[in-house]
């Protein structure tokens, strides 16, 4: 896969996301209790044999800067290609209108990269996508551009490109952000194409004032180019709201689909912390949840996903609960259907409850 | 370049006091406390006290202890200068060389290593002990002194006592006299087995010890009886806090459990003094709708359905529904089918205990009772009942007794 070269935009926030995105963009979002979003779509790449991975960066990147390091944990520390950073290279610092726009700011680093071919993709979804098999599709169809789509559609309609094909798998038509969902694909927002044509469309859109990929060069060249779909089936998520954060988040308590995201062949990688593992005290009591290593459970849980480091003392009770890195819950406290950020503080014998569809989120470093 | 001080790692033992479990590593290789390694012990502790260069001697069974260690990233000692180097033994010009004949011997076979760090000090460290020490504290104490070797000591009970090597001292802690396993012991202070020495001063020692062909080349047998001879300067430092040796099944099983007591056990959780180790990136652990996990430690990657007391899981164990595990340790990859029930086991990484057997048992009046354990990589078969104290090396069949 040495002819495949790898980039990920991770510049894009989501205000729907509100506290979990103040401090970061989505991105580093963490999921799944040990992960941060960016880690799929890295762990996806390298298990394709990917050597040489860019990531596109605008603002709030502090923190994924520091999640990702020198890249080591996903082995792109090299002394050869390896893990880019790519913030704008001077000139226009403004927000990027599209992707094309991104990757024009970092043009020069495009033109100099050794692989013929590029693979394009959002740092905000977690999916187990086998890119060797798309690359291979796209070499072997001699497709101009081949995308990624997902087989299920879930009818959301905010911010999803929607497309239909052919029997042969030919992308007939594009729905680019639709303002009510509509029927067909819905995109993953995946890109493989040549280096070349990649470059040639970006010199074109950009003289002519054009700065989307999936508009202006996909839909804009529906019927003149080649345009194939692969069909993603499995897991695939990207959190557009906080709801959808916690239920999409939630449906890893399913053995089955933990089976797919964390396929064993394809292993997500993440920054490796070395936290001692979980103390379960005498008293506590988990069932149906996921839990990372570094907590110290006392108290009850049910049906909720726990990242490093969390306590939860005697007496306390979780349920349907996503609790990020360093949350304490003290003696006593009840809480369900709560999202709390980093190092949030829970008093003891205090009471929170969201609702299912509207979880409470309570912001980093807050006490309760 | 010059280094203030290197450490070496004397990692060759065979452990044959671990039985099965050290059929295929090294002891400093055996998985302990659910995520890490006995060696990740002494590794974290040269990280955490500021000593960047480390010799890791090794030479029984050192191909998974080697591939553990790789380049020493997962404990910060990938360094450009300096690091972890493994040292095997080898043959030179001349077919000399040999295997280490013993601990002193390692470090005697090394000495063109060490000498290109040019080190004022050596620290002397062992694969087999649970310990967190800033060995910084000790150099310290051995400048101060003006040294020529320092060891550190722990107080035991004088029950303890006639189990260790112990150090007599006296008001201001030098060491006069030193007893190894006495019957009638003169002071309670235990050697730990961690020497720091004056590089220049070892150096001679070593060289007039090999060439004297009736020594067993061995740190506490030669070495430190040559130095008081003597009558060199010897210091006591004195340790407090947790350390033990996991040299034997019991002392393996009853550190494991150590790590559940909320006193007196280790503590992992303590951010000032990390214990570093490399393991797999597994998902979280899952504890399924039907499991009941109390007073126990699990680890990421677990798949926990059924019962868990007591007991220390490390990462991507199974535990099936109707599964009984009790007092138990279970290293990586380990598999209990429905049904089974482990109690007092050590079951090694990756084996499999089928629907319904039986292994172990909690303690019973019977003198042979003891810690049953099952070798990695085997299969225990359904309905099968695996007696304690136990030490199963081949598959056992379904139905069987053993």
């Amino acid at each position: 896969m040495n002819n495949l070269h790898g980039l990920i935009m991770a510049y894009r926030s989501n205000n729907n996301l509100g506290a979990l995105t103040q401090h970061r963009n989505t991105s580093s979002l963490p999921v799944f209790g040990r992960y941060r979003l960016i880690d799929f779509m890295l762990s996806n790449y390298v298990n394709a044999g990917i050597s040489d991975v860019g990531i596109l960066v605008h603002e709030s990147y502090q923190s994924l800067l520091d999640h990702i390091g020198t890249g080591k944990d996903w082995d792109l520390s090299r002394k050869r290609g390896g893990l880019r950073i790519l913030p704008p290279f001077g000139g226009n610092s403004g927000e990027y209108r599209g992707s094309l726009e991104a990757l024009n700011n970092v043009r020069s680093y495009l033109a100099q990269i050794r692989q013929d071919y590029i693979i394009t993709s959002w740092g905000d979804f977690a999916m187990n996508l086998d890119v060797a098999a798309i690359y291979e599709q796209h070499i072997n169809t001699g497709a101009d551009v081949t995308m990624v789509c997902s087989d299920i559609n879930r009818g959301d309609s905010l911010d999803v490109d929607f497309i239909q094909m052919d029997e042969t798998g030919r992308v007939t038509d594009i729905a680019v952000r639709p303002p009510a969902p509509v029927e067909g694909h819905p995109s993953l927002e995946v890109y493989v194409l040549s280096k070349k044509l990649l470059l040639e469309m970006l010199d074109n859109c950009i003289a002519h004032g054009q700065y989307s990929i999936n508009r202006h060069v996909i839909a804009a060249n529906i019927h003149k180019m080649d345009i194939r779909a692969y069909v993603h089936t499995g897991y695939a998520a990207r959190p557009l709201s906080i709801g959808g954060y916690f239920s999409r988040s939630m449906e890893l308590l399913d053995p089955a689909t933990q089976l797919d995201l964390f396929n064993p062949n394809r292993p997500i990688r993440t920054k490796d912390m070395s936290y001692p593992p979980t103390y379960y005290g005498p008293e506590s009591r988990s069932v149906n949840s996921l839990i990372s290593d570094g907590c110290f459970l006392e108290g009850t849980v049910e049906n909720s996903i726990l990242s490093r480091d969390v306590i939860v003392e005697v007496g306390a009770k979780v349920e349907n609960c996503i609790l990020m890195q360093g949350t304490v819950i003290h003696a006593g406290a009840s809480i369900s259907h709560v999202i709390t950020d980093k190092k949030v503080t829970i008093c003891s014998n205090c009471m929170l409850a969201g609702h299912p569809t509207y979880p409470l989120v309570i912001a980093k470093g807050s006490s309760v | 370049m010059k280094k203030e001080a290197v450490a070496m790692l004397l990692a060759g033992g065979q452990g044959s006091r671990l039985y099965a479990l050290t059929s295929h590593v090294a002891k400093p290789a055996v998985p302990f406390g659910g995520k890490y390694r006995i060696i990740d012990f002494p590794l974290s502790n040269c990280a955490n006290s500021g000593i960047d260069t480390v010799g890791v001697l090794t030479q029984y069974k050192p191909l998974e202890l080697n591939s553990y260690i790789g380049s020493g990233q997962s404990w910060d000692l990938d360094r450009s200068d300096g690091g972890v180097h493994i040292l095997p033994p080898y043959v030179t010009e001349g077919d000399a060389g040999t295997w280490y004949k013993g601990t002193a011997n390692a470090i005697y076979q090394n000495i063109g290593f060490m000498d290109n760090y040019d080190p004022e000090y050596v620290v002397i460290l062992s694969g087999d002990h649970i310990y967190k020490m800033d060995y910084a504290k000790m150099i310290e104490l051995h400048k101060q002194t003006g040294a020529d070797c320092t060891i550190s000591v722990l107080e035991v009970t004088t029950e303890e006592a006639s189990r260790f090597g112990i150090m007599n001292v006296d008001a201001d802690d030098r060491i006069f006299e030193f007893e190894e396993k006495p019957v009638v012991p003169k002071s309670n202070l235990a050697s730990m087995g961690i020497y720091v020495f004056s590089w220049a001063t070892l150096r001679k020692y070593l060289i007039d010890d090999e060439a004297d062909p009736t020594s067993n080349n061995d740190f506490g047998k030669n070495i430190i009886p040559n130095l008081l001879a003597d009558d060199k300067l010897l210091m006591a430092y004195r340790f407090s806090g947790y350390w033990k040796d996991v040299g034997t099944i019991d002392s393996l099983w009853d550190a494991n459990m150590d790590m559940l007591a909320s006193h007196g056990g280790i503590d992992l959780y303590d951010s000032s003094w990390p214990i570093y180790t490399h393991s797999p990136i597994r998902p979280p652990h899952y504890a399924g709708p039907t499991s009941v996990i109390s007073h126990s430690i699990v680890a990421d990657g677990s798949f926990i359905s059924g019962t868990v007391e007591n007991s220390v899981l490390f990462n991507s164990v199974t535990v099936e529904e109707g599964a009984n595990v009790a007092y138990s340790i279970l290293m990586p990859g380990a598999v209990v089918k429905k049904g089974a029930t482990i109690s007092y086991s050590i079951i090694a990484e990756n084996s499999v205990i089928e629907a319904n057997a039986t292994v172990g048992s909690d303690p019973c009046e019977d003198p042979n009772w003891g810690i049953a354990v099952v070798a990695g990589g085997l299969t225990v078969g359904e309905n099968a009942i695996v007696a304690p104290s136990a030490m199963i090396r081949e598959d056992v069949k379904g139905g069987e007794r053993v």
